[in-house]
């Protein structure tokens, strides 16, 4: 089994204190943030390890960005990647439509039975591109996957649907499917395969190495502005030391009625 | 006359709830700009909908086929695929479901529209179409607009619309359809329903529910030791699950339950919307995470900004004491 894995670095704002709308108003200030991989791409990594131990072949990691988007490939080298290739292109501003145009050019030459990608980044959460890039390619794609069991020819796999609901189809090779956190316990990373990772080339390509050009590529959704969200009704905060707030809260629980 | 469509979506005999919110956010839109709301129902046992999605809808599209599942991606697109080529609606409404992000990324490119994904307002102004996403763990808000406008293609974040009763009695249409007798590259081969292993969160009162900050398995027993005292069961968000620290019945959220207890305690939860929309319409809602800026403090009554390690044990003690 042939795999390809697309993976994507994000901006970790889960915890991030205070984000600042940058200047131009488009953007978020970047400056102070940290940078990690995408929470579903650490699940769409495992996912196509597992493949490469259980039935052979290759197992390629592709990403879009600038140099410092290396470390995610050398994360998917460290969990057992043959290849890994990077497009030195700042795609932060591309829709996900435009992206989808050059992971398109970018998979042209490779062979492949199975292209995994997240059900969506924690950054703009659009949860499209996979579908999209199956849909360019003609080729058959299921989103949310939960579960993966390979066959003769095909794929048994289940999707997630709402409220503990899963649906279960057959998929044939080659196809597309968007990887859903909790398909799999990612691994930690062992040493011998973070010195493995270190000394492996990574592959760099330009849009024009592809095919493309930047001016090439028309957007069909525009950026008005990023703002803050309007506040909600905000919670009465309880202050103090965990005790002093924990005592609040018990005072607060207690004239409620809860006990 | 311009026209707005919407792609139902049903399964297991029923509407899905998002299909109805996306319907009545495209009713408001038609009446503000006086176009037509189309409803597409599509599927073995569509027609049983049609006179329900009437009251929104000015028209109702059947398209039976005894031979196509419930909602399936590719069938979908396929019939959308047909009227949005032949109609050229100006806006395309689907929810942003497990269903739509199966199949509104594949239309789009199939009929070269331009989509805007998981939004959480949609609006139109002198013609011109604009959306809002909320981006980066719900901090930014981004609005977005279309340089390619013949026909827009947007899903709607699931419980962000209202789903306002209508007494409209749109037109029912059967329309012909045909469609292979399967899609030989991807079969569907049925439903799976989560286990139960006896824990029913949907039926207690309190419950105190753990997110990623409770940061290891081996912490969960100090949530436990606060729902003993309140007489509380533990629930939980997604990444618990995910970790396999707890079983996935307790899930609550988009994927899980759906809970309305007295009192929600959402403890190290940042409030992905995704779990949101499973909790929000708790009575009291307590929210104890470091993160002060967490979206989950804009639902909440109270809020401790603090380690949830150091709060809870404190506040089991309190408990404790105060109970005598």
């Amino acid at each position: 089994m042939d795999t390809i894995a697309f993976i994507k670095r994000v901006p970790d704002t889960s915890e991030a204190d205070a984000i600042k709308i940058d200047a131009s108003g488009m953007d978020i200030e970047r400056a102070g943030l940290t940078f990690k991989i995408n929470n579903w791409d650490e699940y769409v990594l495992e996912a196509a390890a597992q493949l490469k131990e259980k039935l052979g072949g290759t197992f390629t990691a592709v990403t879009v960005g600038n140099k410092d988007w290396n470390d995610v490939l050398r994360r998917a080298l460290a969990m057992g990647a043959d290849k890994a290739i990077r497009i030195d292109e700042d795609v932060s501003s591309l829709e996900p439509n435009a992206v989808a145009l050059i992971l398109k050019a970018v998979i042209k030459p490779l062979p492949f039975d199975l292209l995994l990608l997240g059900a969506q980044s924690e950054d703009f959460g659009s949860g499209q591109l996979g579908v999209t890039v199956a849909e360019m390619l003609g080729i058959p794609h299921a989103a949310l996957v939960v579960g993966m069991e390979p066959g003769e020819k095909n794929l048994r796999i289940r999707r997630e649907l709402e409220e503990g609901t899963l649906e279960s189809y057959t998929i044939e090779l080659p196809a597309l499917l968007t990887i859903q956190t909790g398909i799999n316990q990612p691994r930690y990373i062992s040493l011998s395969g973070i010195r493995r990772a270190t000394k492996m080339e990574i592959q760099v390509l330009s849009l024009g190495d592809i095919g493309l050009s930047r001016e090439g590529i028309i957007p069909k959704l525009k950026l008005e502005k990023m703002e803050l969200p309007p506040k909600g009704k905000k919670a009465e905060l309880l202050s103090g030391s965990p005790g002093e707030s924990a005592a609040k809260l018990a005072k607060i629980l207690q004239s409620a009625g809860i006990f | 006359m311009a026209e707005i469509l919407v792609a139902i979506e049903h399964r297991k005999q029923s509407l899905a709830e998002v299909s109805l919110q996306m319907l009545s956010k495209g009713r408001q839109l038609c009446d503000q700009t006086g176009d037509e709301l189309v409803a597409v129902v599509m599927g073995r046992v569509a027609s049983g909908y049609a006179e329900r999605l009437a009251r929104w809808a000015d028209r109702v599209l059947v398209a039976r086929n005894d031979k196509a599942g419930e909602s399936l991606a590719e069938p979908c697109q396929k019939v959308l695929t047909s009227i949005i080529k032949e109609r050229k609606p100006r806006l395309v409404l689907i929810g942003h479901s497990s269903f739509g992000m199966d199949l509104a990324p594949a239309l789009a490119v199939a009929v070269n529209a331009p989509l805007a994904t998981d939004c959480i307002s949609i609006g139109i102004e002198n013609g011109a179409i604009s959306v809002t996403r909320s981006i980066y763990n719900g901090k930014v808000n981004a609005q977005l607009s279309f340089t390619q406008v013949d026909t827009v293609i947007i899903t709607g974040r699931v419980g962000e619309f209202t789903a306002e009763e209508c007494n409209k009695r749109g037109k029912v249409e059967e329309i012909d359809v045909s469609w292979d007798e399967a899609f030989p590259y991807k079969q569907f081969q049925g439903y799976i329903e989560q286990p139960s292993r006896g824990v029913d969160i949907t039926q207690s009162d309190i419950l105190v529910s753990v997110g990623r900050g409770i940061k290891e398995k081996e912490n969960i027993k100090i949530a436990e030791s606060l729902a003993e005292a309140l007489g509380a069961v533990v629930a939980c968000s997604r990444p618990v699950i995910d970790n396999g620290w707890l079983s996935a019945e307790r899930q609550v959220g988009l994927s899980g339950k759906t809970v309305k207890p007295k009192l929600y305690m959402a403890i190290g939860i940042s409030g992905a919307f995704q779990h949101m929309v499973g909790m929000k319409g708790s009575r009291m809602i307590v929210a104890i995470n470091k993160d002060s800026r967490a979206p989950i403090f804009d639902i909440a009554d109270y809020g401790i900004v603090d380690d949830v390690l150091k709060v809870l044990p404190e506040l089991t003690k309190q408990i404790v004491e105060l109970k005598g």
